[in-house]
Parts: structure tokens; C-alpha cells; sequence
């Protein structure tokens, strides 16, 4: 008879515990996992740390972002990879603005319009991102308003130069009395430089070792400026784009669905003017340019390495020149806006090529993710963190964040931010993206290493671009 | 007159009929695969198909054992799971991706549709598409005839060498043999700077002597030259690896013999040294053929195809990986296989009939 009591007060207490536990207490947390695939340098880094260090779900849930660091050589193989074969591995991607078509085409890239219109605290933030950079992360078709990506770190080209050279005294006055035009030192007076001053800086320090330089005779040969002109990627695309929109001619534009032709377009006078101007700065940088392998990063570890007075990069790749472990030129270092070119009214034209990389998320992700991952974006958008990101060498596209008098602080290229933004394009967002990058990286090669001129080249581009946009139904 | 006694068989099953039911009716199996998985294919999503084709595929083999088991074809049966393999893993993606290759396929889209022999007609003739393929593969024979027939030439000179006993050999073989050891991309990046105008020891030494500014990679003949140099380095012992185990196998005997008959250095060489080795060289020849057809990697590293120097096997990863046109890829990979085959059997053909004259 008592043990029957002692068993149903077992039970009693067995089930009141359980009611505390799983039914009248509060919830147990789920675990959710993101997984993100990135490329492996300072952004993408910061971005994980702060988020390890920082970051708390609202939903009292455990988040775990979880992030394959994948070097830049080998992100795109990589992510293509993992996408086309189906393993459905990420919710989150970090890709190039331009990848935007051919993964959204394929069913990979998940629009976030409902997502923004279901919460209307994270589309105020989303719409606070300067339009420039909202419609090269996010829009598919380019400029429109379907929506895909959040800017992960956005980037532009800017002009990275040593003061100890380019202000020294003697190259000063000798710069005036042979270009009759004062020799740019300071970085306001880097932001008023042309192409033709670039090209003059170029000609002026092109020094042999032993020669003087900066009132010392030079350690080894030195050369004055430096442009990507690499065959990989998009290592003279990014270059030449920005140089055709600034002297008044266009690439094939993809806001003109189905009329925007190529032939005519891309091979216009205008274009090949600004073709020829490029390719006629090579003669001014150190020799790896004639090789067509002077891409970005090399043009940085030459910079670093003190062998250039200038050199036109993303800020993406700054970090390292501040840094006088890996920089010899670490405590010498001035910024500017990227040339530009003499408008018709005086004013310097400035069109550039967009750099930078948005995240965007995946169609399988689960509506549990997706909720977590809305609030990660939200939180990684939020005004505290583009802060914390900018005075970590990042950058924001939030307006409120770039606008605060604070921001230009944060790093000595962050002057040339945000009127750097106004003057941003992008290149094409279509699916047809890779074969008329690697086709027009092909055609520039030729004309850098010599084998054919301008011409030549933007006509070769523009046939092949007319052919497949017509067969794609892209030009009619 | 001895007489056996009689030895018991155990009777073999006879053959089951076409429409038998029976595990090991392999017939009815093989009939029922084919028109199963051509309706299934037709009829249903590609992604549900292809697993009721792959449970055809095992239905089928589990027939094929069985009936085999059954008729005691045990050597069948030993072979049947390197068979397996190499059907998993080499022929099935074979037939897939030449099947591709009829077929307008992007990896990267959902979409598919039969269209023949375009992709071939494309690769071949398209004003576009073909000027690329055919100067790739011009380029790509430029390639095989130059880093093989250096390997050969280096390889043999190094086999020479080290046939013969010099103090340090042990070590110095070690360290000839390293390059071959190597990772492709290690030894790519060594090649970078070895090369580089501003940063590499080539360009330093050569401006050292001569002045100016020498720029090894800033023509095709030069970029050409840094790419078969690299290739050479790396695969030049593995033609001496195979030299050399010819050359110690000639018996000494036939040297001395020779020597007592007071023969030339050279008819030495003819006559005894070659016939030992002709086959291995063939086989260094053949290998490293096969291998040049495929170079991609060193040009990926060194120019990115760049200064012309496009091979087959870097435009094919650029058509199949980058821009994702997965069947205009597989058209062109049974092209480049079509050629090796020839090409191969053309040296197993001459090395026969050499053989057989000799």
C-alpha cells in the first residue's frame, strides 16, 4: 500500500517538474546555425570577431555563425562550386556585385523584398545605404528594384602615395619647372589630379638605382605610379571602366534592356580614346606591367615594398600598407581620391568602377534561419556596428555612419569616402557576366602586352559582346 | 589400362528463359533497367530519375552476381568490385558527361535540352568560339612538343649522370629528384618571383651583367621559355627515374664484352645501352605526353593564359568552372580525349612495331 503511494507521488512530482520545465516555464532556446562562405581577408575577419565577441540574438536563441575563410585566388571557384553542385552548404554568401545575375538566374540567390517590407526597421536601415552602392549589392536586374544583397564591405578605388617623396622639396621645384604645375602632396591636392598629372608623376620619378631621389640617391630602381593591369579576374576591367565613363563613353549598359547595343557602344571613339590614355600609362609603371600579371595585389606588395611613388587600389587592401610589419612605407603614406578627368565645365569628371562585395542569402535557407539571419544583418547594419567596423579598417555605405564628422578619423582614406560614393558604376549584373569578363580580360591583355592597339581591342570586345547579349536576347 | 572412377559434377542450373523471374536473370534484369530508366528519365524530374537509374544500375549488377555465383563464374565475381569502381567511379561520369555534351547544359542554370552535335559544331566552326578553342590547341601542341621534348633531353642527361657512381651522388640524386616532389603551386609561386622584373633573382642577375631591364614574361617567346623552363624543372627527374632503371639493368658483362672487342663509345651506346632502355623511354614519352596535353596549372600560375599562351586544358576550365557552359566543356573534353587517344596509340603502335623489328 505504500509503495503505491510513494509511486504516485513519484509520478506527481515527475509530472509537475516536467510542466515547470517544458510547459509553464519559458522555452528552451533553439540552436541555429548560419553558414557563410567569405573571402579570407580583414573585412570578413573583423566581421566574424565582432560578431563571436558582440553579438546576442534577440530572439534568445543560441546563434552560431559559423564562416569558411576562402582565400581571394580560389573564392569564386570555390563558392561556384559549392552552388552548382546542389551541397546546399551556406545561407550566406559574400559575392561580387556582379555575380548577382548568373546566381539569382540559376535559383541560388534569394530575394529579401518580402523581408525588407515585413519589417519596416530593417528596411529604413537598408534604404539609409547610399544608392550607389544599393544598386550594385543588390539590385538584380541592375538598378532595379528586386533586391538580393547587404553590403558586406563596400570599397572604391583611391590613390595611395608617399609623401616623403612626392613632398620633398627638390622634387617639388624641379616637378613646377618641368610641368609648370605644382607637384600634388597633400591629399586634397591628390583629389584634384587628372589622368595627365597621374601620367606626369608617372614620367617624373621614373629613376634608376643609384639615381637621386627625395635627396637621396635611390636603393633600387623606382617608378612613379602604379594601376592594376593584371589579366586575371577583373584586373584591367576595373581600371579601364572607370576611364571610359570619365571621358564620355560607355560599356555595353544593361539598364538599356533590349535596345543598349555593344557595336558602336563599346568601341567608340570616346572609348578607345580612354583605351589608348590607359594603356599609355604603362610606360610609366614597373615592368611587371608589360607582363599583364600587375594585378591589385601586386601592385600593393609593390607600394609596400617602397617601389612606387603612386598607386591607384582598393581601400580594401590598405590595412597592409599601415601595417610596418609587412609595409616599408607604413609611416609615409598620404591618400586622395582616384584621377579623374577635365569635364567640359572645368569640373573633374570622376566615374569609377564599384569594388566591394555584399552578402546575399541562399534560397534554401530555412524560414528559423532566415529570421536569425534578418536580425544579424540588421545587427551588422546598425550604426554602433558600422562604426566599430569603419575604426577597424572597414568601411560603411550607411549614410548616417559615413556623414558623422567622426568617420573620416577612423583611417586616413576615409577623407575620400564619401565623395567618392557619388561616382560609382557598376559593371554588368547578367548572368552572361563571365564570359564577357574573361573574353574583354583577354582582349585587354592583347593590348597590354602590346600585341594589338585600342582599337583593336574595343572592336574585338564589342563584336563578341553584340553576338552573345543578341543570342541571349539581351540586345535586340 | 587404368581406369578412373567415375567423379561426381554438381550440375549446373541451366539459364533461366528471358521472362523468368529469378535473381539470377540477368537478361530479364538488363531489359527491365533499359526500359525502366529510359521511361523514368522521360517521364519524371531529372533528380528523381536519376536515382531510380542508379537503383536499376545496382538491380542489374546484384543479376549479374548472382548469376554468377550460381554458375560458379568465380573469376567474374573476384573482378566485380574493382569492376564497380571503376564503372562509380570512371565510366558512369564518362557516359554522363558525354551524354552532356548532346545536351544545352549550364551548371549554373535549371534548364536542359537536347541539341545533338551544336556543341561540337560550335566548338569546332563557330567564328567566336572556334578561333579560341583551335589557337588554344595550337598553342597546347607548342606546348607538348616543347616541355616534353625538353623532359626527354634533360631527363636522359641527368639518367646518364647519375647511372655512373661520383662522389655525393646519394645526395645530389635526392635533391635533383625534389622539384618532382613538390606541389605545382608551390613550385608555380617559386617561378613567379623567380621571374618577376622587379623582385626576381633572374631579372637581377641578368640586368647585373648586361645593363638595361631585362622582362623575361613581357613577350610570348619569353612567356613560352618561363613556362617550359618550370615544367622541365619539375618533370624532368621523373623521365630520369625511369631512364635510370633501364640503365641499371643492362648485365655489365656486355660492356666488358665490348670493351674486350674495343667498340666505340657510341656503337656501346647503340647497341647495348638503347635496346635496354627504348621501352622505358617510350613509356617516359607517352606519359609525359599525355600529361603536357593537360597543362593548365603552371600557366595559371605564371601568366593566367596570358602573352598567348592559352593552353586546351586552362580555356576548358575557364568554359566549364567560370562561365559554367558545362556541355560546350564536355564537348570539348571528347575532343581533347579523342586526340590523346590517337596520339597515344600511334606511340604504342610505332613502340610495338619497333619492338617486334628488333
Amino acid at each position: 500500500m505504500m509503495t503505491t503511494k510513494i509511486k504516485v507521488a513519484m509520478v506527481a512530482a515527475g509530472l509537475a517538474a516536467s510542466l515547470m520545465i517544458g510547459g509553464a516555464g519559458p522555452s528552451l532556446a533553439d540552436e541555429v546555425t548560419l553558414r557563410m562562405a567569405v573571402p579570407d581577408w580583414p573585412p570578413t575577419r573583423i566581421m566574424k570577431k565582432f560578431f563571436d565577441e558582440q553579438y546576442k540574438p534577440k530572439s534568445g536563441n543560441a546563434v552560431k555563425l559559423e564562416v569558411d575563410f576562402i582565400p581571394w585566388p580560389d573564392f569564386y571557384t570555390r563558392v561556384n562550386a559549392s552552388l552548382t553542385s546542389g551541397e546546399r552548404k551556406y545561407n550566406f554568401i559574400v559575392s561580387d556585385s556582379q555575380w548577382l545575375g548568373a546566381f539569382v538566374e540559376g535559383g541560388y540567390f534569394r530575394k529579401v523584398n518580402d523581408l525588407l517590407e515585413a519589417d519596416p526597421e530593417f528596411k529604413k536601415t537598408f534604404m539609409d545605404i547610399h544608392p550607389s552602392l544599393l544598386n550594385a549589392y543588390s539590385t538584380y536586374p541592375y538598378k532595379s528594384q528586386n533586391y538580393y544583397g547587404f553590403p558586406q564591405f563596400p570599397d572604391v578605388l583611391v590613390t595611395y602615395a608617399r609623401k616623403d617623396v612626392i613632398c620633398d622639396e627638390t622634387e617639388q621645384k624641379n616637378f613646377l619647372a618641368k610641368y609648370k604645375k605644382k607637384l600634388p602632396c597633400t591629399g586634397e591636392e591628390i583629389d584634384a589630379m587628372t589622368w595627365d598629372d597621374f601620367r606626369n608623376v608617372g614620367e617624373f620619378f621614373r629613376r634608376r638605382k643609384g639615381e637621386m631621389l627625395a635627396g637621396k640617391p635611390a636603393e633600387d630602381d623606382f617608378y612613379g605610379i602604379a594601376v592594376q593591369a593584371g589579366k586575371g579576374y577583373d584586373f584591367s576591367s576595373m581600371q579601364v571602366n572607370g576611364l571610359i565613363w570619365q571621358m564620355g563613353g560607355d560599356i555595353w549598359d544593361e539598364t538599356k534592356v533590349p535596345k543598349g547595343q555593344a557595336q558602336g557602344v563599346v568601341n567608340s571613339p570616346a572609348a578607345v580614346k580612354a583605351l589608348e590614355k590607359y594603356l599609355s600609362l604603362l610606360e610609366y609603371m614597373p615592368p611587371v606591367a608589360k607582363t599583364g600579371t600587375m594585378d591589385i595585389f601586386k601592385t600593393d606588395e609593390l607600394f609596400r615594398e617602397g617601389k612606387v611613388a603612386m598607386n591607384v587600389n582598393w581601400i580594401g587592401l590598405g590595412e597592409a600598407s599601415l601595417d610596418p610589419k609587412i609595409s616599408r612605407v607604413s609611416d609615409k603614406l598620404v591618400f586622395g581620391m582616384m584621377p579623374g578627368t577635365t569635364g567640359p565645365d572645368g569640373k573633374i569628371v570622376r566615374w569609377s568602377n564599384i569594388g566591394g562585395q555584399p552578402f546575399v542569402l541562399t534560397t534554401w535557407t530555412t524560414d528559423a534561419q532566415i529570421k536569425e539571419a534578418v536580425e544579424f544583418v540588421k545587427w551588422w547594419l546598425s550604426s554602433g556596428i558600422q562604426h566599430q567596423f569603419a575604426a577597424a579598417g572597414g568601411q560603411s555605405g550607411i549614410k548616417s555612419v559615413y556623414s558623422d564628422p567622426k568617420y573620416v578619423a577612423y583611417r586616413p582614406w576615409n577623407r575620400t569616402w564619401a565623395p567618392s560614393l557619388d561616382w560609382q558604376k557598376d559593371v554588368w549584373h547578367v548572368p552572361q557576366f563571365f564570359e564577357l569578363l574573361t573574353q574583354q580580360q583577354d582582349q585587354f591583355d592583347r593590348a597590354i602586352t602590346g600585341k594589338q592597339n585600342a582599337k583593336t581591342t574595343l572592336d574585338n570586345i564589342a563584336k563578341f559582346q553584340q553576338n552573345l547579349l543578341s543570342e541571349a536576347g539581351l540586345i535586340k | 589400362m587404368l581406369v578412373l572412377p567415375p567423379v561426381s559434377v554438381p550440375s549446373l542450373r541451366t539459364s533461366p528463359t528471358l521472362l523468368e523471374i529469378s535473381a539470377d536473370n540477368w537478361r530479364l534484369a538488363s531489359l527491365v533497367g533499359v526500359v525502366v530508366s529510359a521511361l523514368a528519365v522521360a517521364a519524371l524530374p531529372a533528380d528523381v530519375a536519376f536515382w531510380i537509374v542508379g537503383a536499376l544500375v545496382a538491380l542489374v549488377a546484384v543479376a549479374f552476381v548472382v548469376n554468377a555465383y550460381r554458375r560458379r563464374y568465380y573469376g567474374g565475381l573476384l573482378v566485380a568490385p574493382a569492376i564497380a569502381v571503376l564503372f562509380a567511379m570512371n565510366i558512369f561520369p564518362l557516359l554522363w558527361s558525354l551524354g552532356l555534351s548532346f545536351f544545352a547544359y549550364q551548371s549554373n542554370r535549371q534548364s536542359i535540352w537536347f541539341v545533338g552535335l551544336n556543341n561540337y559544331i560550335k566548338v569546332l566552326t563557330n567564328d567566336i568560339a572556334a578561333a579560341d578553342n583551335w589557337h588554344a590547341l595550337i598553342n597546347t601542341g607548342m606546348f607538348v612538343v616543347l616541355t616534353v621534348s625538353a623532359q626527354m633531353i634533360v631527363g636522359f642527361m641527368l639518367a646518364m649522370l647519375f647511372a655512373k657512381q661520383f662522389p655525393l651522388r646519394k645526395y645530389l640524386l635526392i635533391l635533383v629528384l625534389t622539384p618532382m616532389m613538390l606541389s605545382v603551386v608551390a613550385s608555380g609561386v617559386f617561378f613567379t618571383y623567380y621571374y618577376d622584373p622587379t623582385f626576381g633573382i633572374l631579372s637581377y642577375a641578368i640586368n647585373s651583367i648586361a645593363g638595361g631591364q631585362f622582362i623575361l614574361m613581357d613577350s610570348k617567346a619569353g612567356a613560352v621559355a618561363g613556362i617550359v623552363f618550370a615544367d622541365a624543372w619539375m618533370w624532368s627527374p621523373f623521365v630520369m627515374l625511369l631512364v635510370l632503371a633501364g640503365l641499371v639493368s643492362v648485365p655489365k658483362y656486355l660492356y666488358e664484352a665490348a670493351a674486350i672487342d674495343r667498340v666505340s663509345a657510341w656503337r656501346r651506346f647503340w647497341t647495348i645501352t638503347f635496346p635496354y632502355i627504348r621501352g622505358l623511354l617510350m613509356l617516359a614519352l607517352l606519359f609525359r605526353t599525355i600529361e603536357a596535353f593537360k597543362l593548365a596549372d603552371l600557366v595559371i600560375l605564371l601568366t593566367k593564359g596570358g602573352n598567348d599562351t592559352m593552353t586546351i586544358s586552362y580555356h576548358l576550365i575557364r568554359i566549364a568552372n567560370e562561365q559554367n557552359k558545362t556541355s560546350e566543356g564536355a564537348a570539348i573534353s571528347y575532343i581533347m580525349l579523342f586526340m590523346v587517344i590517337v596520339l597515344t596509340n600511334l606511340y604504342l603502335y610505332l613502340a610495338n612495331r619497333r619492338t617486334r623489328e628488333s
